[in-house]
This record gives structure tokens, sequence and C-alpha cells, in this order.
């Protein structure tokens, strides 16, 4: 009998002028990421509410990811900046609450990185795999560990 | 001559010297009190400057006056210590028009739980007493007792009275537009010393952050929520949760097709409804744990009795340090509001720090 393995979910909120192009120069390029990333292009870092990153962390992923430009580069002149502010709460929220605050990653990756956004990707989703599964997508579910 | 009757003449005389032409104070209701608008001096005896309870947020009331316009007539406003905070709070946040409002705030002795007050009354004579004696009595509610700035401070308001560690109150200015107020009452400014009582919070607070921490992450969090009615009662008392549109109360983001629930059910082993009972803490404590006053009222409009304050009001710590914010304090803008080009690297990556 072989063991299930664990094959995590991670749900990457990636932004349209830089980490996207990124995630195309790296298939373009042929670099090998894994498949449990679920890339969704948005298009800056600052539309995604923080909610949606604990969102998806209860709807069932592992990890999430934002991924911006680098500092300075923003399309939107600031729009990185204020999304380092929002993972900044989301991350202080999930630890003041005794979660691990490593599932939401926060990433600079630009266009012209694409050996950068699959050595993340793979070292990312290497990491959630040692973790194991996320305890916040049982939140408010039956199942998980069991609560006395 | 109690403090009330002091504040009352105060007010009179505020009228007759055509200083204002309304005032905003609270007023007793047969079992509680709630904030009334005055534009009469005949009316001033209806009102209790310093009431034993808070039953709404005095500056949620000043943002639903000044919300289309500015205040037409000089208002003078007698809030609370966490209130005028909150004020200042919903000046930064372009909530409140500040222009025409005069903020008048004084040693607070706390409140006690609206609840606990309709069937047990009791006096503000008999908190501002124990407030005299240094004694926090254990009927006050639990985020009055851990207060952070239980009395006026310098920039926070307009006027402040002083009623602790003085034989007779003592009005003081806090801002430019207050000094002026009280050269025109022909008022004279003093001072007292207000550092026993706030240390006796500040001491409780310390030792309130250590003790009442919600932790053990999702064990923790799902039997702190669990009588939770998901009313969001805690949303709507909350001053900070100012959004026209709440993205909670907006259904629609969580509409799913049936498919999507009975896959979720086979996947987590069976899922509780609604789903998103405990993501409305989390989400709230993102959007305005960073701005959070610590008027406790989350608490008081729990009907289900959960200590919300211990939620929002430590964790809203944790996040306020970060930022080394302390909410209608001073100057600065909200965290939310704002951002510096170098900061928070700790945050960035894997490990923090960018490579």
């Amino acid at each position: 009998m072989t063991e299930k393995k664990f094959d995590p979910v991670i749900v990457g909120f990636f932004c349209n002028w830089c980490t996207s192009a990124a995630a195309d120069l790296a298939g373009t390029s042929r670099l090998h990421y894994p498949a449990s990333i679920r890339p969704i292009r948005v298009m800056c870092s600052s539309t995604v509410d923080p909610v949606y990153l604990v969102r998806a962390l209860q709807e069932g992923a592992d990890a999430t990811i934002l991924g911006g430009c680098h500092p300075g580069d923003c399309h939107y002149i600031t729009g990185n900046y204020k999304a380092r502010r929002r993972v900044a709460i989301v991350k202080t929220v999930l630890k003041s609450l005794g979660f691990d605050e490593s599932r939401v990653l926060l990433e600079w990756i630009s266009g012209s990185e694409g050996p950068k956004f699959a050595r993340v990707m793979n070292e990312y989703t290497e990491y959630i795999k040692n973790l194991g599964p996320s305890d916040f997508k049982y939140l408010d579910s039956l199942g998980g560990e069991k609560l006395d | 001559m109690t403090e009330n009757d002091i504040l009352v003449k105060f007010i009179k005389d505020a009228f007759d010297k055509g200083l204002i032409e309304a005032v905003m104070a609270p007023s007793a209701t047969k079992d509680s009190y709630t904030y009334a608008l005055i534009t009469k001096k005949e009316d001033v005896d209806k009102i209790t400057p310093i009431a034993p309870v808070m039953q709404w947020n005095g500056a949620d009331m000043i943002r639903r006056i000044t919300k289309l316009k500015k205040s037409e007539r000089k208002l003078l406003a007698i809030l609370r210590p966490c209130e005028s905070r909150t004020y200042k709070e919903l000046v930064k946040f372009n909530q409140i028009n500040p222009e025409n409002i005069i903020v008048l705030t004084y040693d607070c002795p706390g409140t006690v739980h609206a609840r606990n007050f309709k069937y047990e009354p009791t006096s503000a004579d008999k908190l501002i007493d124990d407030m005299k004696n240094g004694k926090i009595s254990n009927k006050i509610r639990e985020s009055c007792r851990v207060c952070e700035y239980p009395t006026p401070i310098k920039g926070v308001g307009d006027i402040g009275l002083g009623i602790v560690n003085t034989n007779e109150p003592v009005f003081f200015s806090l801002s430019d537009k207050g000094k002026e107020f009280l050269a025109e009452m022909n008022i004279n400014e003093g001072e007292r010393d207000d550092s026993t009582w706030v240390k006796l919070h500040r001491d409780n607070r310390e030792k309130w952050l250590k003790e009442e921490r919600i932790t053990g992450g999702r064990k923790g969090l799902e039997e702190f929520l669990s009588s939770c009615l998901n009313c969001h009662n805690c949303k709507d008392m909350c001053p900070i949760c100012f959004c026209k549109e709440c993205f909670f109360e907006d259904h629609s983001v969580f509409d799913y097709e049936s498919n999507k629930f009975y896959n979720w059910a086979d996947d987590k082993d069976g899922i509780r409804l609604p789903t998103d009972k405990s993501l409305f803490h989390v989400g709230r404590l993102i959007h305005m744990g960073t701005s959070c006053i610590g008027c406790g009222l989350c608490q008081q409009a729990c009907p289900m009795d959960i200590p919300l304050y211990r939620l929002f009001g430590i964790v809203g710590n944790d996040l306020q340090k970060v930022f080394n914010y302390k909410p209608g304090v001073n100057d600065d803008l909200p965290p939310v509001m704002d951002f510096r080009e170098d900061e928070l690297h700790e945050f960035e990556g894997l490990f923090g720090g960018e490579e």
C-alpha cells in the first residue's frame, strides 16, 4: 500500500505587469514549476483585498502568494507599497491568533525574472509540502484535527 | 456642585455668550442614556453630560450629522476620551468634517455595560466618586478597565475637564481652538495630575494583554467564537467600520453554486453553515484592526456575550505595534491610508528580507 502523498494547493495572485509576465517567461523558457500553483492574474498586487488572501486559505488552499513588481517599479507607481502594508496586516493577524503566517507569501518578481519565478515557486511548494496541510481551511468545518 | 452640574452650567454660559448654537451630549432614557442634540438653552437641563453608560460612540453620531455637509451651526460635543480619539481618527479618514465643532472631553470614570445598567442602574456621580478615590469598580466594562488613555490628551479634542486629583474640577485647553473658547468664556485654565489614574489602567492593560490573548490557531478561534450568531452587531456598532458597503454584507461575494458547498463538505469532512462566520471576524480584524480605538462597543453589542474586545483589542494592539501607530492620539495617518518606500522588509519573501 502506498501512502497518499500530500499535494498542496497554492493560490497565487500575480500582478499583470510583473509577476504574471515572469510566469509567462518561465513558461516560454521551458523552466519547470510545480502544478500546485494556481495562478490568478490581477491588474496590480494592491487590487487584492487582503481578506481574499485568508479567504483562499479557508476555502481550501494550503498557502497563498501575492506577487508584485519590485518596490519602485509598480506600473501604478505606488500599488506594491500598499500591498506590502496589507500583507503585513494579514501576517500579523494570523500570527497573533496562532496561525502559521508563513502560509501567506509576498514576493517581488519582475517581468524579466522568469528563472526567479520558477525558483520561488519550487522552493515555496517544497516548503509547504514539508509543513503539511493547513489547518486554516478547516475553520468552521467538522474535519481536520479533532477539537475537544 | 457635581461635575455634571458644572458642565451644564458651562454649556448654558456658552449659549448665553453665543459661542455655541447646539450641543450634543448624553440624555437619560428609561433604561439607558443616548446622545441628544440640543439647540436651545432651556433644553440643556435635559442632558447628563457625563453618563454612566455609553450606548453608542458619540463620534459615530457626529459622523452622521456631518455626513453630507459640514456642521451648519457651532456645535459643542461632549465626548468621552475614547470617543474623542474616535473623532480624531474619523477626521483622518475624512468621515467627519471638524469645521464648526468643539469637542469637550473629561477624565473618564469608565462606563457600565448597557445591559447591566438596565437591570442594575447606577449613577454617574457614584462612578466619579470611585474615580476620585482611585478605585476602578468591578462593575465597569472590561474595555474601560483596561483603557490606555482614560484622560484627555493634548491635541485630541479642544477642551478638557480635569476631575481626578483636584478639589474643584478644572478646565484646560487641548487645542488652539479650545484655548480661544476658554478665553472667551473667561475661564482660567487649571492643572491637575492624572498620572495615578492613567497608571492604574495601564497596569490593568499590561496584565490583560498577556492573560486574555486568544491563541491556538483554529482551535482557539473556533472555541472563542463558538456561540457567534453571525449577526454582525459588532460591525454595526464599531465606529471604525464606516464603509457604506461592507465586504461581508454583500452576500453575492459568498454566493456559490450548490456543488461548491458539497465539494467543501467532501473535502473538509462536513462544513458548518454559514461558511463565513469566523472569516467575518478575521476579515474585520484585517480591515479595521490597525485603527481599533478600544471603545469596546463590539463586546457590549454582542448578544451572546462573547468578549470580543479581547479579539479586536489585543490583535489590534499587535497590529498597531507593527506600524508604530496609536489610533486617534496624534496626527499620523492611519496605516491603511499611508505607506513608506523603505519599510516592512521582514514581511517580504519566505524568510523576511529581499534577496
